[in-house]
């Protein structure tokens, strides 16, 4: 037999792409694929590797005790460059991997709101860490969410200042952008509900470098407590250093970004003594220290909601995958939302109908710089 | 009445400020022609270095001077790598240049101290002072002292000395400088070193009050270049009218108009001029350049 050359080369390149088609067909049937959009570059990088870390935290535990179906779960990183269409592109390279059976998306609302048509044209499961209440309740069925949403913020900010510390006449500071807004309208409508309505709201721009007209409002109000929903960490140090110098020391209860860590950092002791919700704190449960406990020993550094939420969304999306016997994502999605009861890291997972998993906040203080547990407030509506 | 004094005192420090930075934009205006958008990230890089010397365990003085000649060194590496490769080029390739550098300058930034603020301690140990109904922040007075300094110094600097009068020579028209045997290359490094550490010491000025992160230099710099424009392009003491302008009515506005609207102020006042005074305040003497 006589080899012509385009025989020889047709041959040499199947020999070649032999090992890799069999070794990817083999990969295809000896993993289940799970894909993980999560900023690599981008401002939120930082918070993206604590986001892999908890997620590789779980995977490694769900892998330990045997997997899912029978076999390994792999987690399949992709890079959403901290921005909208970024997070547009990771999903549909995901996407395009038919073996992935769910993703998990971004902590950012805005983010989420990006990929959601694309997620309801996926048509499997995404677990998300946004908090603006509308990405799941806006018939997109696909969006399963591992943190509290802003609604339940408002209203435990309202309930804590109200009902524990006694404050009724409230002052509320807000940035204006569309998380702060909303922020600021969930609280006005929780406080209204409470008989309580503010005396005074008050809206600023992100990046505002004084904030002396801010604060000579709220002392003018004659508020007896503040509620705050800042975005930006550096806004709210500004901010609470000039509240101290102008002589303004009534109670605080602020969204998450007053127990931040990194707020605590900059604006130093004018946060002392401040209150603040927040959907991870490690003296929660007993599940939250177990997790802070294994985080620290893997990362030598402490965790936070970044990362309790991919931790819990592996944690949960593994044990529906097991509970519904099979990778289709109809029965993923009914499993997850009949996933009632369930102790996590950021608090009780019983999921609702709109694939709402939490449904309070925990209230922390700020002693003297260390932010320490003060109480857990759930709502059953 | 105690309004009003609280509302200008912040007012006057913010504008300071802008001042500072827009000083900067201004000499290099005047050396190059071009306007150099990188002049916020000078501040936003001096504060930094001025972050990691003190937590070396620099002394803060000690830590000041070695920012601002790090900042003498970028004004150097600014001006051979981004200026003089395209100074026979019109001025577009090189404000684009200067764009570019921006972008170089607060990403690696980033890649090297990550996306978290920082935290730069004030000179003083006290942070202010109660005087009367009016509290006085000790960092916004350095800011407001040091800004009386330098427009003195400038004064000094620019009409009195031989080096001075060379620089200005050389903005007004670089021909005839060359000409009468001054070296126009070297009092173009001359601005950019100055420009420099100008911006530098804006930064690590403010860095105490605004903290220290990736987007301080960007966000002082727009209302600076603000402030360049209702001043008068190309005139310092413009730039420091500008400035303290600038500060004092986005103050006033946001606390009797609006909070939210507070940067739109600053920028209605820029529409205002630039339709209906676009030379600026000081605007007379850009014309005798031309």
């Amino acid at each position: 037999m006589k080899l012509t050359r385009r025989e020889f080369s047709a041959g040499l390149a199947a020999g070649l792409a032999a090992p890799a088609l069999m070794r990817s067909a083999w990969a295809q049937g000896a993993t289940i694929k799970i894909g993980m959009c999560v900023p690599v570059t981008g401002p939120a990088a930082e918070q993206g590797l604590w986001a892999q870390n908890g997620a590789k935290l779980a995977l490694a535990a769900v892998n330990k005790a045997g997997g899912v179906l029978g076999k390994q779960v792999e987690l399949v990183i992709e890079d959403d460059q901290t921005t909208n269409p970024g997070i547009v592109l990771a999903f549909s390279k995901l996407a395009a991997q038919s073996d992935i059976v769910a993703f998990l998306g971004s902590i950012r609302s805005t983010q989420v709101q990006a990929m959601a048509p694309d997620v309801i044209k996926v048509g499997k499961p995404v677990m998300i860490g946004g908090t603006n209440p509308d990405l799941t309740h806006s018939g997109n069925p696909w969006l399963f969410r591992f943190r509290p949403n802003d609604n339940y913020s408002g209203r435990v900010i309202a309930d804590f200042g109200v009902n524990t510390l006694g404050k009724k006449k409230w002052a509320i500071v807000h940035s204006t952008d569309a998380f702060g807004t909303a922020g600021g309208k969930a609280l006005t409508e929780a406080l209204t509900k409470l008989g309580a309505p503010p005396v005074l709201d008050q809206g600023y721009a992100n990046q505002s470098q004084d904030f002396t007209p801010v604060v000579l409002a709220v002392k003018q109000s004659g508020a007896d407590v503040l509620g705050t929903y800042f975005t930006f960490e550096n806004d709210l140090g500004i901010f609470a250093r000039q509240l101290r110098q102008l002589g303004v020391n009534i109670p605080w209860v602020g969204s998450p970004s007053v127990v931040a860590v990194s707020s605590t950092k900059l604006a130093g002791p004018a946060l002392f003594g401040t209150y603040g919700v927040a959907d991870f704190a490690e003296d929660s449960s007993d599940t939250a220290k177990a997790f802070g406990k294994a985080y620290r020993d893997a990362y030598k550094t402490a965790p936070d909601n970044q990362s309790a939420w991919p931790y819990d969304a592996i944690t949960i999306l593994s044990a529906a995958i097991n509970k519904a016997g099979s990778t289709d994502p109809t029965k993923i999605r009914e499993a997850i939302l009949a996933t009632q009861k369930f102790a996590g890291a950021e608090g009780e997972y019983n999921f609702d109908k709109n694939g709402d998993g939490l449904h309070g906040y925990n209230v922390v203080k700020n002693d003297k710089g260390k932010i320490v547990y003060d109480k857990h407030i759930d709502f059953n509506d | 009445m105690d309004l009003v004094l609280q509302l200008l005192f912040t007012g006057i420090g913010i504008g300071a400020v802008y001042a500072l930075v827009a000083l900067g934009f201004v000499l290099i205006f005047r050396a190059t022609n071009v306007v150099n958008f990188a002049q916020g990230e000078f501040s936003m890089v001096a504060a930094y270095l001025m972050v990691v010397c003190v937590e070396l365990g620099l002394p803060y003085w000690l830590s000041f001077v070695i920012a601002l000649a790090g900042m003498a060194l970028l004004g150097v590496i600014f001006n051979l790598g981004v200026y003089y490769p395209l100074r026979h080029r019109t001025y577009l390739p090189v404000i684009i240049a200067t764009i570019g550098a921006s972008i170089l300058l607060s990403n690696s930034v980033l890649a090297i101290y990550g996306p978290q603020p920082q935290v730069l301690q004030g000179w003083f140990e006290t942070p202010g002072i109660q005087l009367g109904p009016v509290y006085l922040d000790s960092q916004y007075l350095l800011i407001i002292g040091v800004t009386i300094l330098l427009v003195l110094f400038n004064f000094w600097f620019f009409e009195k000395t031989l080096l001075g009068k060379k620089l200005q020579a050389t903005s007004q028209d670089k021909e005839m400088a060359s000409l009468l045997g001054i070296s126009v290359s070297t009092m173009i490094m001359i601005t950019f070193i100055y420009s420099a550490v100008l911006g530098g010491l804006a930064g690590i000025l403010v860095a105490p009050v605004l903290f220290v992160s990736i987007q301080m230099g960007s966000t002082i710099a727009l209302k600076a270049f603000a402030a360049t424009i209702i001043g008068g392009f190309g005139d310092v003491a413009g730039a420091i009218v500008g400035g303290l302008a600038l500060g004092v009515i986005e103050t006033f506005g946001a606390a009797y108009i609006s909070v939210p609207y507070k940067d739109g102020f600053a920028f209605l006042v820029l529409i205002a001029f630039l339709v209906f005074r676009p030379q600026g305040i000081f605007g007379e003497r850009v014309a005798e350049k031309a």
